[in-house]
This record gives structure tokens, C-alpha cells and sequence, in this order.
């Protein structure tokens, strides 16, 4: 029997980025996003083994001091509950952050790389890198 | 046979729809205390994430040019825009800026200012300080007001453009 070359590819792809499990229900385009994540965190972490969620949660969590609040972490204004409705600093509300209570959400790279370059500066002063974004999405679309 | 033919229908619909023009912006704009609602969406959706999206009525021209010149650092956040859209939304900015509106709100906002002022707030202007006096600076630091920039927090139809006295509640809490 012969086995197609491209079914090959695709099994070794899907073999060789496990972390792919972890975007499941992810459009084409964030696919694709997260995939390039993974190609710039490998080129710039020699020791990364793939995404991790649980990383991601405790870079959710983490709070930080800032001069408004205290302290601010991302779920200050999303709240500990993504699949609840948050609020910023100055009071408007934010829908959820759960892809599974808001279909909207981690559709559109240009709007998601948009919030995280924002949100990371405002929580940890810089910007994120690619395995913290590949990490922090991983957490959110698991939710 | 229609004994007015075509042509009268014509002229009665051209003068109609003048009359409807002309009496349209000056119901909400000219003698009330109504801002407008705002209406262009790049600006609801970009410049209304994080805060109520202001009436463009509240700041001079001069102003909104400011704030749309200073994104990256704005009151400590990033509000940063590709360049299209931070044009698109400047315009309209500017367009209906106080300095073009001819609403009664954006004129004592104007009177307020000197010229050489350029405030990056409305809560700074002295209008608004003094339409809000019998405010206590702690009452907008209540947890579900946090800010003077929260207008929709206490005016209930601040979306409509209505700053009404009788339409605010101020919550306990
Ligand atoms: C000061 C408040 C605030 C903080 C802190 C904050 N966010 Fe956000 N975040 C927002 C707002 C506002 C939006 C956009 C609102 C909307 O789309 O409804 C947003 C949107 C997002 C989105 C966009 C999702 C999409 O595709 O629509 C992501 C992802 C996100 N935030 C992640 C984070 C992460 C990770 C952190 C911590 C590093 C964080 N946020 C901290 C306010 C905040
Ligand atoms: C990432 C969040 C964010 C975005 C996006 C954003 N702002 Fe702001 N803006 C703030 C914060 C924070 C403040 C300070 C609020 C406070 O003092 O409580 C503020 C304050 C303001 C104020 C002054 C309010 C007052 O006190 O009278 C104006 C005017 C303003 N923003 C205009 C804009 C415009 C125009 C845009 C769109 C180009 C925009 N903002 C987008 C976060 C944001
Ligand atoms: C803490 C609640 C609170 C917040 C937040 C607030 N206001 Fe007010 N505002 C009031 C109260 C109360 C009055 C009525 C004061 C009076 O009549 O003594 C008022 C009056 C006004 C008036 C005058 C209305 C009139 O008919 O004369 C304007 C205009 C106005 N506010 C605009 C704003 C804007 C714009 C913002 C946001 C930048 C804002 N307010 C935020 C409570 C608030």
C-alpha cells in the first residue's frame, strides 16, 4: 500500500507541534498567527518545547505594581472568570475574554496582536514576547 | 389625468425635503443642551474600548489634534492606530469639534478656555469643573465610577448625547 506524501507531512507536522492541540477551534488566520509565534519563540528560546497553557495562566495572573491601582495583573480588567464580563480602569465594560462565552474573540490577528501589544505593556511594561503570547493565547482559548 | 401633473409633486417634494433638512440639526444642536450622538463607528469602536466614546462637541479642534498626535503614551496607556484609521477618525474628530458645533454645551466649553489652553481632558476644562462642583472628588473614585472620565457611569443617557441634571444618577458604591 502507499502511503501519500502529504499524509505523511501532516502526520509528522501534527507528531512534531503537539502544542497544535492546545489551538483547536482557532480560524485559519490565528492559526497561522500562532504558528509563527512558534517559529520566532523556537529561533529565540533554544530550550522551548512548545506552548504552555498553564504558563500562560500564571502570566494572566501575575500581578505587577502599578501607580493607579497597586497592583494590576491581566485580570484586573478581564476579570478571574474569562468567561465573565470585566471592566477597565475607567469603567467600561469588557465582554468576555472565553472564546466559548464570546464567539468573537481570537478571530482576528489584526485585533488580537493589537490588545496584547497594549495589555502587556500596560501590565509588565514591555511588550510580550512570542512564547509568552503563544503561552497567555493558549490559556484564553482554552477557556 | 392628475390636474397638478409631475412637476408640482416635484417641487413640493424639493421644498419638503429642505424644510426637513434645515429643521433637522438645529432640533438637537442649536437651543437644546443635546451633545449628538456619536456617529462614526472606527471612533465608537477604537476610541470606545477602554472608556465612553466623548462627544467630539466636548474639545476644541486643537484638542482632539493633540490627543490623535500622542497616541502611544495616552494617560499612561497605549491607544496606538495604524494610520488609516487614526486619519479617518482625526477627521471626524475635527469636524465636530466644539469649535465647529454650534450647540450651546460647546460654546460655554469654548468661553472656558483661553486660547493659548489646549486641554487633553474634558474633565479639566474649567466647564467642567464647574458644572460638576457639588461633585466630591471621592464620589468619583467609588468603585463602580473610578474616574470623572466615566461620564456614562452617572449620566444615564450620555450615549445619546443628553447631560440632562435630572437623567444623572450617581451610584452609592
Ligand atoms: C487596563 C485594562 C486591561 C488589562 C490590564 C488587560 N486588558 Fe486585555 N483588553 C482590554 C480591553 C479594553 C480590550 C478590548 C476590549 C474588547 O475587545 O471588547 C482587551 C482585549 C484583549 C484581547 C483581545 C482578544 C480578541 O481577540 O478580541 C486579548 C487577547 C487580551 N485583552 C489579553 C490580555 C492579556 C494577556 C492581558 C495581561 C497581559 C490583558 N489583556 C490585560 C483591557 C485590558
Ligand atoms: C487602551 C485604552 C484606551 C484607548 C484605546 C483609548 N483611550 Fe482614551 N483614555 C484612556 C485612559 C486610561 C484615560 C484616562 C482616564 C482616567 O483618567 O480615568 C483616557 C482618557 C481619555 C480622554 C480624557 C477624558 C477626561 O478625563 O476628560 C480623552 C478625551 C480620550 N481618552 C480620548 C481618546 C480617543 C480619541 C481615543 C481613540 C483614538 C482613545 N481615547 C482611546 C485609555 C484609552
Ligand atoms: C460622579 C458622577 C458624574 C460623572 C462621572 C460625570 N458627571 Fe457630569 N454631572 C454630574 C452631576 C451630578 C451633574 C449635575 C450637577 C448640578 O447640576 O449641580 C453633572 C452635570 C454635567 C453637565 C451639565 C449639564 C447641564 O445641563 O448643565 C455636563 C455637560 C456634564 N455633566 C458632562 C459630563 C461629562 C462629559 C462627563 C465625563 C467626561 C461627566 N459629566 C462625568 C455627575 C457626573
Amino acid at each position: 500500500m502507499q502511503v501519500s506524501p502529504v499524509f505523511t507531512a501532516a502526520l509528522l507536522f501534527v507528531a512534531l507541534s503537539p502544542e497544535l492541540g492546545l489551538a483547536a477551534g482557532l480560524n485559519n488566520e490565528m492559526t497561522k498567527y500562532v504558528q509563527g509565534l512558534e517559529t520566532q519563540a523556537k529561533k529565540q528560546e533554544s530550550g522551548f518545547k512548545g506552548f504552555d497553557p498553564e504558563r500562560g495562566k500564571k502570566l494572566f495572573f501575575d500581578a505587577r505594581p502599578n501607580d493607579k491601582t497597586g497592583t494590576i495583573s491581566c485580570a484586573t480588567c478581564h476579570t478571574s472568570d474569562l468567561k465573565k464580563s470585566g471592566k477597565t480602569l475607567v469603567g467600561k465594560v469588557i465582554e468576555p475574554l472565553a472564546p466559548s462565552a464570546n464567539k468573537a474573540r481570537l478571530t482576528n490577528v489584526k485585533e488580537t496582536e493589537k490588545w496584547l501589544l497594549r495589555n502587556f505593556k500596560q501590565v509588565y511594561g514591555r511588550e510580550g514576547t512570542a512564547r509568552e503570547k503563544g503561552d497567555v493565547l493558549m490559556f484564553i482559548n482554552a477557556q | 389625468m392628475n390636474p397638478f401633473g409631475k412637476s408640482f409633486f416635484a417641487v413640493l417634494s424639493v421644498i419638503l425635503s429642505v424644510f426637513v433638512l434645515t429643521a433637522g440639526p438645529a432640533r438637537g444642536e442649536e437651543n437644546s443642551e443635546l451633545m449628538g450622538k456619536v456617529a462614526n463607528k472606527a471612533y465608537i469602536k477604537e476610541c470606545g474600548a477602554c472608556h465612553f466614546a466623548y462627544q467630539p462637541q466636548f474639545l476644541p479642534k486643537r484638542s482632539w489634534e493633540k490627543i490623535m498626535n500622542t497616541l502611544d503614551s495616552h494617560f499612561g496607556d497605549s491607544a496606538t492606530l495604524d494610520e488609516a484609521t487614526r486619519a479617518e477618525i482625526l477627521t471626524y474628530l475635527v469636524k465636530n469639534s466644539a469649535d465647529s458645533s454650534s450647540s450651546k454645551l460647546s460654546r460655554k466649553m469654548l468661553a472656558s478656555l483661553s486660547s493659548t489652553e489646549t486641554p487633553l481632558r474634558i474633565s479639566d476644562t474649567p466647564y467642567f469643573k464647574r458644572k460638576h462642583r457639588e461633585v466630591r472628588p471621592n464620589v468619583f473614585k467609588r468603585k463602580s465610577i473610578g474616574s470623572p472620565a466615566n461620564c456614562a457611569g452617572c449620566h444615564l443617557t450620555a450615549e445619546q448625547g443628553d447631560y440632562d441634571e435630572h437623567k444623572v444618577k450617581i451610584p452609592k458604591n
